[in-house]
């Protein structure tokens, strides 16, 4: 056992389980260093507050992605995820005057409707999953009426496109059109700043466009188009994926602690809140942040040399033993600590309040409906990477689950070559992918190389290889690497029905996105 | 140098405070539930919210415009609130006594 110890963000052999990992890593080697990756890690509670306020030597200039901190990646200033003092300050600032907490209790019963409306059509069912029909569902309702899209111009501006894709489809569409198609979405969005600056009302995009803001570079004006946009990404983005994550380590976790569970359901005027944050500390849906170390700095008589990239594991953080009895216990009596889920310091996440009262409100609603339920783990897929963790899917029994019952829900990515399907998957597929801001086009080109295929997909200009390649004869997963509008792994998981595949396109920490493929 | 925190269910901490802290640190250095400072003392998340006792209330600094406007936003607050990481412990204040609200959160 005495192996020197050795972790990455990337093993998925730990994906599961990586809590006997971190706890190794607290007591071993504090201070770890992965040769691999080149990467620094920190992993005790103290060291990560310590690092998330440590302005001085830590820089957000990269982002807090440990692939983006490594390639430098720049981002545009009002995406202030990515930004130092006092640029960062600024767009912080203001956005702390439009998302606050007084906000957010206002539309406490705006997001119980969304609950009802995502639950109650599962009353009576024997299963659901809490992705497909809550996680997926509530947080980007809950932001698109925060930002006052009317939900009938989301449907309108989705039909619009989507009725010009089926005019297209069956012959191939050249990129230079898909670009005006983009082009004409995204001036869709402008529609919607446009409609809501003549229309102001009292939700978020009227705040973002009335708001006065201190530019860094002097003066007082407003915040432009581009700049709305952007921020608008940002929120949306990391808002959506990781609330997503939470009600899924809801689902989970409350199946393995029943008879919390029940006490929970049993007083929950008293018991939700206090079980919120045992949950955010015990499964963090984002469970390491990064940063570019500045200055030469030393940890355990070891240097960090300016130049790094450091991750601070805040999910073995939470569960530091000198600061949290029992910490691989979940309790949800235990004394409330604050924990690192929403990082500390100037970039804490500025959600918090919204994340606090979905999970809340999720938690309340969902327990009201169904005090029971056992999770199909035969058919729950986890997924694991270097910004999130969390459930893809996470079908339930609810109630009583059925002897010997047999399952219909699709069986998680099996591997499986020799493609059988009705469609020759060799050709050409044009794909768009439905993007908070508007449908992304790109073209797919596949190449049967013997059993397995291999291809190149051209999307903004750009052309990459596409690399994990599956098929099993329904569902189908590829992924390639975009460099605009910025250095982003793009993963693809989708089932194919005819002609057209349609799935779920994640980009990194820009959230998970509705995609369509269609045969050329 | 003492600071009392005063717990919404009526629990009095009675704790040491160090001259530079903040009084906002200075209640998460001994474990005081109850306030959770999220952003390390930048105001910028409001959740180490504090209500000033009566006897204190003059004789603290005045708040700065950016506590204001964070304190606009914060719930259940009150004149006499404050945020606890805008205070910082100096021997003036020795023996201050802040009660918190019954949640930081939502």
């Amino acid at each position: 056992m005495n192996t020197k110890i050795s972790w990455d963000p990337y093993r998925p052999d730990l994906a599961h389980n990586p809590y006997p990992t971190y706890k190794r890593l607290r007591e071993e080697s504090p201070l770890y260093y992965n040769q691999e990756y080149d990467f620094y890690a920190l992993s005790r509670y103290a060291d990560v507050e310590h690092g998330l306020r440590d302005r001085e030597n830590m820089s957000s200039a990269y982002g807090d992605i440990l692939e983006f901190v490594k390639a430098k990646s720049r981002m545009p200033d009002a995406v202030f995820i990515h930004q130092d003092p006092p640029v960062h300050s600024a767009y912080r600032s203001l956005m702390q005057r439009i998302i606050t907490p007084k906000r957010m209790l206002g539309v406490e019963q705006e997001i119980r409707k969304l609950c009802a409306r995502s639950l109650d059509p599962l009353i009576g069912a024997d299963r659901f999953d809490f992705i497909t029909n809550l996680g997926a569902e509530m947080p980007m309702r809950a932001i698109s009426m925060l930002l006052g899209i009317p939900e009938e111009d989301q449907v309108a501006i989705r039909e619009s496109v989507d009725s010009r894709m089926r005019t297209e489809a069956g012959k191939p569409i050249d990129l230079s059109k898909q670009q005006d198609l983009q082009t004409e979405a995204l001036g869709s969005f402008e529609e919607y700043i446009k409609w809501r600056e003549k229309n102001p009302s009292d939700d978020m995009m009227t705040e973002l466009l009335q708001a006065d803001f201190n530019d860094p570079k002097g003066g007082k004006r407003k915040l432009t188009r581009d700049e709305i946009v952007a921020i608008v990404n940002v929120v949306a983005g990391a808002g959506n994926e990781t609330t997503n994550r939470l009600i899924g380590w809801m689902g989970k976790t409350l199946a393995e602690h029943p008879d919390q569970r029940r006490q929970i359901a049993e007083n929950p005027g008293a018991l939700v809140a206090p079980a919120i944050e045992e949950l955010l500390r015990f499964e963090p849906p984002g469970p390491f942040m990064a940063r570019y170390v500045t200055n030469d700095i030393e940890y355990y008589g070891q240097k960090i040399p300016a130049g790094s990239a450091l991750l601070l594991l805040v999910s073995s953080a939470n569960r530091d033993e000198t600061r949290f009895v029992k910490g691989d216990s979940f309790d949800i009596h235990r004394e409330v600590r604050p924990h690192m889920t929403f990082g500390n310091g100037i970039h804490v996440c500025i959600g918090a309040p919204l994340a606090r009262l979905e999970g809340r409100v999720a938690m309340e609603e969902l327990l009201k409906r169904f005090p029971e339920w056992e999770v199909d783990y035969d058919n729950a897929v986890l997924s694991s990477t270097s910004t999130v963790r969390g459930w893809d899917s996470l079908p339930v029994w609810v109630g009583s689950k059925p002897k010997n019952a047999t399952v219909s829900a699709p069986k998680a990515a099996a591997p499986e070559a020799a493609p059988t399907g009705p469609v020759a998957l060799e050709g050409k597929w044009n794909v768009v992918v439905k993007g908070p801001t508007g449908p992304q086009p790109a073209v797919l080109v596949l190449e049967k190389n013997g059993d397995s295929f291999g291809g190149a997909q051209t999307g903004d200009g750009a052309t990459s290889q596409i690399i994990d390649f599956k098929y099993d004869g329904k569902n189908i997963s590829w992924a390639n690497q975009i460099t605009k509008p910025m250095k982003l792994k793009v993963e693809f998981k989708g089932e194919i029905s005819g002609n057209t595949i349609s799935g779920k396109a994640k980009a990194g920490f820009m959230g998970s996105y509705p995609f369509t493929a269609t045969k050329a | 140098m003492k600071i009392v925190y005063i717990e919404h269910n009526g629990k009095e901490h009675v704790v040491d405070a160090t001259v530079g802290k903040s009084v906002m640190q200075t209640a998460l250095d001994h474990a005081v539930p109850g306030i959770l400072g999220d952003c390390g003392g930048a105001c910028s998340c409001g959740t180490c919210h504090c209500y000033v006792d009566a006897a204190w209330e003059s004789r603290l600094p005045p708040k700065t415009e950016d506590e204001e406007l964070m304190l606009e936003g914060t719930l259940h607050t009150e004149a006499n609130s404050r945020l606890s990481c805008q205070i910082q412990v100096t021997p003036e204040i020795d023996g201050l006594m802040m009660r918190l609200p019954s949640s930081q959160v939502l």
